[in-house]
């Protein structure tokens, strides 16, 4: 079985080793860590914080858009050009087949993810303002959200076009993200307001808690320039996101196992 | 599933797959019916198709296109779910991953990664079916000088003709060295030299004991290799048997060949109740009817100055019969 699901995860890297998009992304992240470089010495004694702030930024939201982007079209174009013909017909579970090409997704992920995070703190020793274990922990929170993401991505995928499975990627992350404000935002208003939204936010990932640098948590405030999470939170985000990424796969697995591949 | 609820579906199982020992492929009143996403329309590809395949044999499964070929043995690979009916591989009720590891298959129009070439592609099909590294390696090698693509082994597929992606997909096919092997339009693409090869292997696999199912509407493909064939048409079997059982060994007609003398110009009185008749320069092809006096013929022939140089009883063929059933299958 793991043979198997290595195989396409192999494939699959390769397979997105080759979309240029990606580099063009990967130019984007090293772009605005030098950008923030740039503004950093334009702030008095902020150089820091700013290379910190910019460079968390990239990888959550370059880190996610190319998890989307990745999700919606590795699982389509299988079936769009019957390449897929070729693989299931083999001894090899439908089920198998997703969690290999998730696991090939996340190989390529973690790899732009490093690569961010390299840069990011290139940045922060280039300005004397080191790497505290608060960044390790943003970083770690970051690859997270980027999984999570990506696995909300080959759900949409597993039945839907790359187009609508975008959207609605894209929608979930947002949401997951605003959470708080959301709940916050309806907390006066109607019941029936307050009981939708509720339901609603139920239905989506919570990717608000890997990104919780200046938020407050149990009454006080956690800034990665400060004081930030304990492992202990990291660990907890970290398996709520697997609790997610396995739910996605399986129903996107089951919802892939009654597909006809014409 | 309890200890006796197990020990009985083993025994349904045993029941059902005896008899079945013989059958690589046994195809039970299969059915699939698609749905258009929005009007709900249904489009009956598959409607009731019975037919079995002998282990050993070479299997022949002709049609025009849409005829349902490609769905029947997308159904029998698990790429489709049947809407009815039932099906068995080795022995195995579809789907089933253990008859899928002992089975090769060549997709119609094979589209592969293209950034692979021929070698990753087999190492590929190699670690699905679970072969270890050296043996993946060996075959890959075997194979791939088999289907003669020694000399294009650096190049990615992306480069690769039509015919070369074709031979690269047997080569993946074969890589399980499979018990049964199944081809959607394998001489599709192929120049003669390429069809010829094409068939050669399929012969050569059938020697050593491997069952092939093919399908394809190069009938003389069928007709030159197939111990078996069965027409399909508008989704429904219209005949099942060997290529003798199937064709007609009654008369068809007579095909003649003359030389007319120089100084004639007309046909007319040769030609008179033929059919077919072709002529280039002086000389005359035709067909006589079953029923035509055919010594009578050849006098009048040899008395208009005609030189016979030909003459040859015509019976049924593949293609006749291909044709009549296509035409008589119900809408």
């Amino acid at each position: 079985m793991t043979g198997r699901i290595w195989a396409i995860a192999l494939n699959t890297f390769r397979e997105a080793a080759r979309i240029r998009v990606l580099y063009g992304i990967l130019v984007l992240v090293l772009g605005s860590n030098l950008l923030a470089l740039f503004l950093g010495q334009l702030s008095a004694h902020e150089s820091g914080r700013v290379a910190r702030d910019v460079g968390l930024a990239g990888i959550s939201l370059f880190g996610s858009l190319t998890a989307i982007f990745l999700g919606v079209f590795l699982l389509y174009t299988e079936v769009q050009r019957r390449t897929i013909h070729a693989i299931v017909s083999k001894p090899i579970s439908r089920w198998e087949f997703v969690v290999g090409k998730f696991a090939g997704m996340v190989l390529v992920l973690s790899v732009l993810v490093g690569v961010f995070a390299a840069a990011m703190v290139a940045m922060l020793v280039l300005q004397g303002a080191g790497v505290s274990s608060g960044v390790v922990k943003a970083i770690v929170l970051c690859w997270f959200e980027v999984l999570t993401v990506a696995a909300i991505a080959i759900f949409f995928s597993s039945f839907s076009t790359p187009f609508l499975s975008g959207i609605f990627a894209l929608a979930m992350w947002v949401i997951g993200r605003l959470t708080p404000d959301l709940e916050a935002a309806t907390a006066f208003a109607a019941p029936w307001i307050r009981a939708t939204t509720k339901l609603a936010l139920e239905i989506v990932p919570d990717v608000h808690l890997f990104a919780v640098s200046g938020r407050t948590l149990d009454g006080s405030a956690v800034s990665v320039h400060g004081d930030f999470v304990s492992w202990g939170y990291v660990a907890l985000a970290g398996a709520h996101g697997v609790g997610w990424i396995v739910a996605l796969l399986a129903l996107a697995a089951l919802l892939f196992h009654r597909r006809d591949f014409v | 599933m309890s200890l006796l609820a197990a020990r009985v579906c083993t025994r349904r199982k045993a029941v059902f797959c005896e008899g079945l020992a013989d059958l690589a492929i046994d195809v039970r009143d299969l059915t699939k019916t698609y749905r258009t996403p929005f009007a709900r329309k249904k489009v009956e590809a598959l409607r009731g198709v019975t037919f079995s395949v002998e282990r050993g044999h070479i299997f022949g499964f002709v049609g025009p296109n849409g005829a349902g070929k490609t769905t029947t043995i997308r159904t029998l690979m698990g790429l489709v779910r049947p809407t009815g009916g039932t099906a068995t591989l080795l022995g195995e009720p579809l789907p089933s991953r253990v008859a899928r590891s002992k089975i090769g298959f060549l997709p119609e129009s094979p589209y592969f990664y293209d950034y692979l070439d021929v070698g990753e592609l087999c190492d590929l099909a190699g670690r699905l079916f679970g072969l270890a590294a050296p043996l993946r390696k060996r075959r890959a090698d075997e194979l791939i000088e088999k289907v003669g693509l020694t000399r294009a082994r650096g190049q990615s597929l992306k480069k690769f003709s039509k015919g070369m992606l074709q031979r690269a997909g047997l080569a993946q096919a074969l890589m399980n060295d499979p018990e049964l092997v199944v081809l959607d339009e394998p001489m599709s693409g192929l120049d003669p030299i390429g069809r010829k090869e094409v068939r050669d292997l399929i012969l050569e696999l059938r020697d050593a004991g491997k069952t092939v199912f093919f399908s394809t509407h190069i009938l003389s493909d069928v007709e030159a290799i197939t111990d078996r064939v069965a027409i399909i048409a508008r989704g429904q079997l219209q005949a099942h048997g060997t290529p003798a059982e199937l064709v007609s060994r009654a008369l068809q007609g007579v095909d003649v060949t003359v030389r007319l003398p120089t100084q004639r110009d007309g046909d007319g009185a040769l030609a008179d109740g033929a059919s077919r008749v072709r002529r280039v320069g002086d000389e005359l092809s035709l067909t006589l009817g079953a029923d035509t006096d055919v010594d009578a013929w050849i006098t009048r022939a040899h008395a208009a100055g005609a030189k016979v140089l030909a003459i040859a009883p015509r019976h049924e063929t593949l293609e006749d019969l291909f044709v009549r059933q296509v035409a008589e299958a119900k809408p």
